[in-house]
């Protein structure tokens, strides 16, 4: 893909943005939540796919650098009493350099040594949130106070809402962009082979390594949402089962395109809200339904929901 | 000192359970390039059928020796044949391989997982009786169970066994032929996927029996597929592709773990094999006795 993005897009970008205003005044707080829920969960999906949909690398750490996000904006504003403006900012850029740190060495590594070494790298960070009880209080979970969005309080989800939308919607701008660029054909070149690429002059560490920054800052950058209209984080939410669930979100939708990441989140993240509201007796089968519904997707949508319509890449 | 010989006595029994799941997940991945992520709950389905037929079908224990390990074969070779056959059969692009494959098998680790807790028989946390039981065994000031005895001798069994499959028979041969190049095995005849088929049984069946194994030791919950990770260090120390190799690294891990519970903490157990894994890595890339990655090319 090249050339500047289609305008469609960015009038998709305006809608979100006028309804994250407006549907404040119009819907039950219930709905907000999910709604909120639902936009972190496309700007994780998205980072993920960066790597894995479009670089074609694992990346299972990302919820480890969603986790510093969190605990990085809402620290920073509790301990230092910095406002999200800059917070947010800082805890996404320390979520991107600790994701420098660990793609100089990971891309060294291929194939199942990269998975068991950003998986391994993920749960050591998860054991680092459970374990600094000083800092991150540790087994009990860290109450946040409301964020500070230019001086206006920020604690709830209907409060929360229009700066989420504004966030979503500029970094699904920013993705728009980065996926028509240099960059992102690059990304797309090392995916359908590291070989072709390099032969047509194409840094493939470096590039690699950038996949990996971006990724993080992407995760960092959701984390910071998520401190808008949760108060609450535990470690426990930050473990091998998030990752699943936003690994059915993109192989669901359709790895490699942003259109399947914004359907699979739809679809995988308002389901578990729907097996809530179901007879109790369905809950206790939700890891079955995640399980099943990768395999089956894995089996019979290839290239997810997105690619049952659109035409093959290769054609 | 008598606290470390005690930890690395122990730690080794619990090692070659470790090293019996590594051996499971690396056989997979040499013959079929899939990563098991459901290597874990292989174990654990291992431990239910376990006490499954044990308890409610009142079998003795050697027929239940035998056929626990025979239903996670026939699970691992049905999972083969349903899913990857299909995954692998659709040349959509011949590089990402491994990311469907993988995905595959979280989506059957989550998948058991889940169906095991539905059964409301796992809500209560039960124990597999041993395979020996009757008083620990002193060595000096050493103290072990007559179930780690078990262990290690199980274990040297099945290694063995692999080693004379794999060396000597004729199906064995086939087995790695076909890991080794599938297009020329299928040239001389060899019936491919059948093989694949076969190597995933085997290797459920090894986890199966490393489940057996391990259920005596510790609480059966539908949770102790987790075990898998201490597999993977282990696997990742054998470099993924020597099966020696990850032998060595799953008693390693056993000693390595119990020793940090020792003189470091008991808190700092569940972070060792993640911290294992990327010291390994970090130094050599392809594992210790691993070969280097031969990248598919185009």
């Amino acid at each position: 893909m090249y050339g500047a993005p289609p305008r469609r897009q960015f009038l998709a970008l305006g809608v979100l943005v006028i309804a994250g205003f407006v549907l404040p005044y119009l819907l039950p707080d219930y709905f907000l939540y999910i709604g909120n829920v639902l936009m972190t969960y496309l700007v994780l999906a998205i980072g993920l796919d960066l790597l894995l949909g479009w670089t074609g690398q694992f990346a299972f750490a990302h919820v480890a650098f969603y986790g510093l996000g969190i605990y990085g904006t809402a620290l920073l504003h509790m301990r230092l009493g910095i406002p999200f403006v800059f917070g947010m900012p800082i805890a996404a850029a320390g979520a991107a350099l600790i994701g420098l740190a660990i793609a100089l060495p990971a891309t060294r590594l291929r194939t199942v040594y990269l998975a068991l070494a950003t998986f391994a790298f993920a749960e050591c960070a998860q054991w680092v949130f459970r374990t600094w009880d000083s800092v991150t209080r540790g087994p009990d979970g860290l109450r946040m106070s409301a964020a500070s969005v230019f001086g206006f309080s920020v604690g709830n989800d209907r409060e929360a809402m229009p700066v989420i939308a504004v966030i979503t919607a500029l970094v699904l701008a920013a993705t728009f962009y980065l996926v028509r660029s240099k960059l992102g054909r690059a990304f797309c070149a090392i995916r359908d082979s590291e070989h072709v690429a390099a032969a047509s002059g194409i840094d493939v560490r470096r590039v690699k390594v950038l996949a990996f920054v971006i990724s993080a800052f992407y995760a960092g950058i959701a984390g910071g949402m998520y401190t808008l209209f949760q108060s609450y984080v535990h470690p426990d939410g930050l473990g091998v089962w998030t990752l699943v669930l936003l690994l059915t979100m993109v192989v669901v939708g359709g790895s490699g395109s942003i259109g399947g990441m914004v359907l699979g989140v739809l679809l995988i993240g308002i389901l578990p809200e729907v097996l809530r509201a179901a007879p109790r007796g369905l809950l206790v089968w939700q890891e079955f339904a995640y399980g099943l519904i990768l395999i089956l997707a894995i089996m019979f949508m290839p290239r997810g929901i997105w690619g049952l319509f659109t035409k093959s890449r290769s054609a | 000192m008598n606290l470390a010989l005690q930890a690395i006595a122990s730690g080794i029994a619990t090692g070659c359970v470790y090293a019996l799941v590594a051996l499971s997940l690396v056989i997979v991945y040499k013959s079929t390039d899939v990563v098991n992520f459901a290597g874990g709950e292989l174990v654990m389905l291992g431990a239910y059928f376990g006490l499954l037929l044990l308890v409610w079908l009142n079998l003795p224990y050697v027929a239940m020796f035998v056929l626990a390990p025979a239903a996670v074969f026939a699970l691992g070779a049905l999972f083969d044949r349903l899913t990857l056959r299909r995954v692998a059969g659709r040349k959509l692009s011949k590089h990402v391989d491994l990311v469907p494959y993988v995905v595959a098998t979280i989506g059957l680790s989550y998948l058991l997982k889940g169906a095991v807790r539905v059964v409301p028989y796992t809500e209560e946390v039960r124990r597999l009786p041993p395979l020996f039981s009757g008083p620990p065994v002193f060595a000096g000031d050493v103290v072990l169970q007559r179930q780690d005895f078990a262990i290690i001798v199980v274990t040297a069994i099945v290694m063995a066994g692999l080693w004379l499959f794999f060396g000597y028979t004729l199906a064995g041969k086939a087995l790695r032929a076909t890991s080794q190049n599938p297009r020329a095995a299928a040239l001389v005849g060899i019936p491919v996927s059948t093989a694949r088929m076969a190597v995933w049984g085997l290797s459920s069946a090894i986890a199966g029996i490393a489940g057996l194994l391990l259920a005596p030791k510790l609480l059966m919950t539908p949770d102790m597929g987790s075990v898998v990770m201490l597999a993977f260090a282990a696997a990742a120390v054998g470099g993924f592709s020597s099966l020696p190799g990850c032998v060595v690294g799953g008693i390693a891990l056993g000693v390595i773990q119990n020793l940090v519970g020792v003189f470091i903490s008991p808190q700092a157990i569940a972070v060792t094999p993640f911290f294992v894994i990327m010291l390994v890595l970090l130094v050599r890339p392809a594992g210790l006795f691993g070969e280097a990655v031969v990248l598919k090319k185009v």
